[in-house]
């Protein structure tokens, strides 16, 4: 009986603007706090997946298609889908409680995030995170979600 | 896997020990509140009816082996799980929080 929405957990959004996409729990509050009665966390996440590189490209092109687009948001666990995957990327220093707050708090966070997980992406590690969650014409997220992570 | 009689002893006897975990125990029924306490990781044990659709069944399972919680696959449709807790209603999956009488936490994931 662990529990397993803990810091550094690769997460899919399920509802909301940013559903299919995936995020990290940079903070977790199981209990809610006074605005949030109930579960929730802090995610940073991938708004626009870096798309498909191949060997023809120069590198110019290679530094356009590498780019990623980052949110940050407050999600409730009920919209979240755990997955069995980890992203070890620093960001609590980075993505703050008050740092959506205000408009552009929230924009240098996720300028911030999007560097990290530039980075990260180029490294090549945590492949997984990086690529598009692919979704059938007749499935669900969920349905597609566990297609994927149990592969 | 088990012959006729042998499921239904074992049916019978998962039977007689969710009404101690009704009377005594601490329990949810219904999909919500199994995975939100799923989340909470304050679940002991799952049991899921076997007409529970796939893909909800599938999302609980998984959940499951991430909160490394037995899951049991009940013999039987929602209907009778329903009727097995004393409900008068379908009960498609309940999860058992509270080890009321503790002989069921311990003798059904043992036998999943």
């Amino acid at each position: 009986m662990v529990k397993f929405l803990k810091p550094n957990k690769a997460v899919i959004l399920l509802q909301g603007r940013y559903a299919g996409r995936k995020a990290v729990i940079v903070r977790s509050f199981d209990e809610g706090t006074r605005d949030r009665p109930y579960g929730h966390c802090l995610v940073a996440g991938i708004k626009k997946y870096p798309s498909k590189v191949i060997r023809k490209d120069s590198a110019k092109k290679t530094a356009k298609k590498s780019r990623v687009k980052a949110f940050v948001k407050f999600v409730n666990f009920q919209h979240l889908m755990p997955t069995r995957y980890t992203l070890d990327v620093d960001l609590k220093d980075v993505v703050a409680v008050d740092s959506l707050q205000s408009k552009d708090k929230k924009v240098t966070a996720a300028k911030e995030t999007k560097k990290r997980l530039e980075e990260r992406f180029k490294t090549g590690k945590n492949r997984w995170f990086f690529t598009k969650l692919r979704i059938a014409n007749h499935g669900t997220v969920v349905g597609n979600l566990l297609c994927e992570i149990q592969v | 896997m088990v012959a006729g009689k042998k499921t239904k002893k074992t049916h019978e006897s998962i039977n007689n020990r969710l009404t101690l975990v009704m009377k005594s125990g601490k329990y949810t029924l219904g999909l919500k509140t199994v995975l939100q306490s799923l989340r909470n990781s304050k679940r002991k044990l799952i049991i899921i009816s076997s007409n529970c659709p796939p893909l909800r069944k599938s999302k609980i399972e998984y959940y499951a082996m991430l909160a490394k919680v037995g899951v049991h696959h009940f013999v039987g449709n929602n209907n009778d799980l329903g009727t097995a807790c004393g409900k008068y209603y379908r009960v498609s999956c309940l999860s058992i929080i509270g080890p009321g009488d503790s002989d069921i936490i311990k003798t059904l994931p043992g036998d999943h």
